[in-house]
């Protein structure tokens, strides 16, 4: 038996680019959507080459947005749980993917993004499912029963063979390669879509991390010198780091 | 409030920033490395409360052991769960952290205690801002801090954990070392990199003669290796690519998105060449020549040589 059920999670965090900050230091996150983190395409290929070897791919995804982005790129059908937020708690997000994934049910591996945007998730996920976990993940592939995974590891990168289930935590090296035309983006529309709430999910609302809010760091401003005289800017300069004793 | 931690390494990073981040909690220290002796070896002489060793194979990657790692977790305790960002470790953390039902937080840079709860800050909104954030519980971060040095008087004993059957979930087939050529960038004095300022590619002469003229390695952004194609991926510094400490990092043309600084945390002296006023990198460099690149970086290399 060789057909794997990969789930590929996407949407799962609000987009840091799209969130305001006054003057005074505080984050207005209500411009920010559920978004596509830069990791999330690099994990719906790794869930798609599995899923290629008689298997299948399911989506699974957190919040109100388009649930069609991974049908759109090979998922068969997606999982939403509609009134899922993003918590400062990774384990509290996790959380709710972990009861996804658990609804879903036979899932044999588990793709996620390895965003900086929240780099505990993944992880998190793992344990809540107790189940093994790689992460800085390149690339995967079928082999008989198990699968044969590739991981960046140190300067260089790793093969590691893993029993099923397992979470892999997948990173991009270059951006998405190979974008949807509209003829799959409307596809996707007719994939099935199953809603959920986290009530039908079992999953409480967390609130063991709360925010007591957000201020500008303080930063030792740098010494600006004026470039508009380039040879005078480059002898200020080296006398400066001179005297700091890097040259 | 149970402020005593467990820290888990599964690589040959320094530990000080982690180490000090879990002393200053005030609580018991104990750190479960997972590696070759020598490793364990190196974190014993910076001198935790506990140092406990687990010895791994070839064949054996460091998450194989995060089910023993997390049962003993379980079984001390502790308020505290602390890891890198690396991922070995990470996996390790995120065991043990479902295993202790803990809360668990990202980028963090401090914690401090405070009544029944523990304060943590965290650089939220891709760095623009410092978020603060109230924890009850047990609390598992995910350390994002400067390392620092830290040094004990006598090493921590290492005591060695007997190896439970580990099964065959994940077995190590193929280790495959760099491809060479970013050794030198890792280990450079200084370093000269270029981003998207410059505007073509036979431009990147002006920052080749500049670091020349330094007597510096030769580093670029991520799109300028990516979209640009101008430099292979070895020279990428950023947080998926090479992270280094030079003495010395000239920014030409960098405008300083969160994911490059990463990249440079480490360095001494950083000094960004730019022509717009409002580069995030003026936020976080040494020094700043306001100025065009294409005047500025002739001068310099001039005044070098």
């Amino acid at each position: 038996m060789n057909r794997m059920k990969a789930v590929v999670v996407f949407k799962w965090l609000r987009n840091p680019e799209d969130a305001r900050v006054g003057s005074d230091g505080s984050v207005d996150w209500r411009a920010a959507k559920m978004a596509v983190s830069d990791d999330d395409p690099a994990a719906v290929v790794v869930a798609n080459a599995i899923a290629a070897v008689g298997g299948e791919c399911v989506g699974l995804t957190l919040g109100d947005g388009d649930a069609s982005w991974a049908a759109a790129r090979g998922a068969s059908s997606t999982v939403v749980v509609t009134d899922a937020e993003p918590s400062a708690n990774s384990a509290a997000t996790a959380a709710i993917l972990a009861a996804g994934v658990r609804s879903i049910g036979g899932v044999d591996v588990v793709l996620i993004g390895d965003t900086a945007w929240d780099r505990g998730v993944p992880v998190a996920l793992a344990g809540l499912l107790g189940w093994a976990a790689l992460a800085d993940v390149e690339s995967a592939a079928v082999e008989g029963d198990r699968l044969r995974v590739t991981r960046k590891f140190g300067d260089g990168s790793q093969v590691v063979d893993v029993v099923r289930p397992v979470v892999l935590a997948v990173v991009a090296s270059r951006a998405e390669q190979h974008a949807p035309g509209m003829k799959e983006i409307l596809a996707a529309r007719k994939k099935p879509v199953t809603r959920i709430t986290m009530d039908e999910l079992g999953v409480e609302h967390d609130t063991t991390v709360t925010s007591r809010g957000t201020q500008f760091p303080a930063t030792t401003a740098a010494r600006v010198i004026d470039g508009a005289d380039p040879v005078a800017a480059a002898a200020q300069l080296l006398a400066a780091l001179r005297s700091d004793g890097v040259l | 409030l149970n402020v005593d931690s467990w820290i888990f390494v599964a690589d040959d990073e320094p530990i000080g920033g982690l180490l000090n981040l879990a002393r200053e909690l005030g609580g018991r220290v104990t750190v479960a490395v997972v590696g070759p002796r020598a490793r364990a070896d190196a974190v014993a002489a910076a001198g935790p409360d506990r140092v406990l060793w687990h010895p791994t194979t070839v064949s054996t990657p460091p998450e194989a052991f995060a089910g023993q790692v997390a049962a003993q977790v379980k079984q001390a305790a502790p308020g505290v769960l602390l890891s890198s960002d690396a991922a070995s470790a990470r996996v390790l953390l995120g065991a043990a952290a479902a295993g202790l039902g803990a809360a668990v937080i990202g980028s963090v840079r401090a914690i401090a205690v405070e009544g029944e709860n523990l304060v943590v800050s965290r650089p939220a909104v891709e760095g623009k801002v410092i978020e603060t954030l109230g924890a009850s519980g047990a609390l598992a971060c995910i350390f994002d801090g400067e390392n620092v040095p830290v040094a004990a008087a006598q090493p921590t004993a290492v005591e060695e954990v007997p190896t439970e059957d580990l099964g065959d979930a994940l077995l190590v087939v193929e280790t495959i070392p760099a491809a060479g050529g970013s050794a030198g960038l890792r280990l450079a004095a200084r370093v000269v990199a270029a981003g998207l300022g410059i505007r073509t590619r036979s431009d990147l002469a002006l920052v080749e003669d500049l670091a020349a003229a330094v007597h510096a390695e030769v580093a670029c952004t991520l799109p300028v290796c990516d979209d640009m194609r101008w430099y292979d991926s070895n020279h990428v510094v950023g947080r998926t690519h090479n992270q280094i400490a030079p003495d010395l990092y000239i920014a030409v043309g960098i405008s300083g998105q969160p994911q490059h600084m990463v990249g440079v945390r480490d360095a001494k002296v950083v000094v960004a060449i730019n022509n717009d006023p409002n580069a995030l990198i003026f936020k976080t460099c040494d020094y700043a020549i306001l100025g065009d690149l294409y005047k500025v970086v002739p001068a310099l290399t001039a005044a070098l040589q």
